[in-house]
């Protein structure tokens, strides 16, 4: 064990014997405000077994997880290409860019209202308000990236005879790969936000109509199980996004 | 054959708009079939501006550039260019980055790995294959991008100031195994240099180039002396002492001088 994990270690530790001694121990904060441990605990084997809010926790970030996954995906897909046109072809750059600026300024979640008007309140509406959330990161990031690769490693890479095939994909795709993954991982926790937000406004499962019933029946405890399951969710999906994107930018890995 | 023809040549930067700007005017040289060329001149004279067009990065405004015959129309495997800044592939290991123009060419892996082997061992750098650029010192890395371009099999080498960052012992090292590589396998080179000694060593003829509009000075034939006074069979440092080298550097020199009198 290192250092850094050790030190997180004892950190979590601490933070646990506070939270226990605040609450159950020395009864200071009302449970009212914010459950014990011991109420986290409970409301976490009811969801869990029992299920709350139309379904378990499992089935709750299953849905989640399903809808982020699915709009996540289908922006990157659309977007990186988009992205990277943009960034490798000045007229396509001088045509797309205005349409691009005229929708970034709008907050994805000014989509929702729309989105419910146009496909219902359903899976759809939600995938589409992440899409729109996650395109524009992945979009603007893909182009910046592109559009500053190293014109030297270019030419480098012409006088020693490369096709255009590979000047894109031993110089561009690489040079742009960074970029590209910060674009990405924005992507990914725009799509969270909003799925969350979505979901608050109107869903039949999923993690953020878990928090929005809890917070009707007043159940901080399941409040806070809900709050750690999506953080715990994202987590796990930005990891492996992480793997990913050491998997692909593997010659940076040892710096 | 790589002979390169530059045929009385103009290059105007943004010719057509409200700023234009005469780079070189009038240039008109051949460079022989494996003849090494050294380019010297004040800053801003079009050193690198003439290299480019040679190399098809760069197009013509006027005249007409021929490399073995044909028209330059854009860059290609035939005319290797070794950069000032390296210009490595950060994310190829040294090997990827030395057999990169020889796949252009379809060289078979076999052929690749001969060529991996023969370039590190020359350059006394075996066992470094696998590295990444980030982890070589400067001195490694220029040595790579020599290799990279050499292994190419180029008719043409062309070279920017290719030691420029290298330090006075990495240069000499450098300056030396040129001239060996050279020998053995000998292209048409030109190489652009601020320094006139390195530039007298090394080449067959030195054109000394002027500004305002950049153009040929002059053109100091040094084969015949290194020939006659057996040049590269003696380390750098001796022959810099000869007064066949002195004296040739400083008609160099004088040259170079004038030029930086035009401006006052
Ligand atoms: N793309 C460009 N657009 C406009 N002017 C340019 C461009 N490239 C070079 N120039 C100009 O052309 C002239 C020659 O530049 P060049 O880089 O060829 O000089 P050089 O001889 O290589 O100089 P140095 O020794 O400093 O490298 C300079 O005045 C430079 O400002
Ligand atoms: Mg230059």
């Amino acid at each position: 064990m290192n250092r850094s994990t050790l030190t997180g270690a004892i950190t979590v530790v601490v933070v646990f014997m506070l939270w226990w001694l605040l609450t159950s121990g020395t009864g200071l904060i009302n449970p009212l405000r914010f459950p014990s441990p011991e109420g986290f605990a409970s409301a976490l084997g009811r969801i869990w077994s029992d299920g709350y809010a139309g379904g378990t926790l499992m089935e709750h970030i299953w849905q989640s997880l399903r809808l982020v996954l699915i709009g996540f995906l289908t922006a990157v897909v659309v977007g990186m290409p988009l992205g990277f046109l943009m960034g490798y072809d000045r007229r396509i750059e001088a045509f797309v860019n205005p349409i691009f600026l005229l929708l970034r300024p709008i907050p994805p979640l000014a989509w929702i209202p729309l989105a419910i008007v146009w496909f219902g309140l359903n899976d759809a509406s939600k995938v589409f308000v992440i899409f729109v959330s996650a395109f524009v990161p992945s979009v603007i990031n893909t182009y910046t990236g592109v559009r500053n690769v190293r014109k030297t490693l270019i030419e480098a890479a012409r006088v020693h005879g490369a096709t255009e095939a590979r000047v894109i994909s031993e110089v561009y795709l690489p040079d742009s790969a960074p970029m590209i993954f910060t674009g990405l991982r924005l992507s990914l926790q725009a799509s969270w936000t909003t799925l969350v937000a979505a979901e608050l406004v109107g869903a039949f499962l999923g993690l953020g109509r878990a928090l929005q019933t809890a917070y009707r029946d007043v159940n901080t405890s399941m409040i806070l199980v809900t709050m750690v399951a999506i953080a715990i969710a994202g987590a796990i999906t930005t990891i492996l996004l992480g793997h990913v994107e050491k998997r692909v930018i593997r010659w940076r890995a040892t710096t | 054959m790589s002979e390169i023809v530059i045929d009385n040549i103009t290059k105007i930067f943004g010719e057509g708009g409200a700023k234009p700007f005469t780079a070189i005017k009038d240039v008109d040289f051949h460079v022989k079939d494996r003849e090494f060329i050294s380019v010297v001149g004040p800053s801003g004279c079009g050193k690198t501006t003439l290299m480019r067009m040679v190399a098809g990065l760069e197009t013509v405004s006027r005249g007409e550039i021929r490399v073995a015959g044909k028209p330059v129309k854009g860059p290609g495997p035939d005319r290797a260019v070794v950069f000032q800044q390296f210009a490595l592939f950060p994310w190829k290991t040294v090997r990827e980055n030395i057999v990169f123009g020889m796949r252009s060419k379809g060289a078979s892996k076999a052929e690749r790995d001969k060529a991996v082997h023969h370039y590190l061992t020359l350059m006394k750098m075996e066992g470094t294959e696998d590295k990444y650029p980030h982890q070589l010192s400067g001195g490694m890395q220029q040595r790579v991008a020599i290799a990279r371009s050499y292994a190419t099999d180029p008719g043409v080498l062309l070279m920017d100031e290719p030691f420029g960052a290298l330090d006075a012992q990495t240069r000499t090292i450098m300056q030396e195994e040129l001239v060996r590589v050279s020998k053995d396998n000998p292209r048409t080179v030109m190489f652009i240099t601020h320094s006139v000694e390195e530039a007298v060593y090394l080449a067959d003829r030195v054109v000394v180039m002027g500004r305002n509009p950049g153009h040929i000075r002059e053109v100091i034939d040094v084969a015949q002396t290194r020939q006659a006074e057996k040049w590269s069979e003696e380390p750098i440092d001796d022959v810099m002492e000869k007064s066949s080298f002195t004296h040739l550097r400083g008609q160099v020199w004088r040259l170079l001088r004038e030029q930086m009198g035009d401006d006052m």
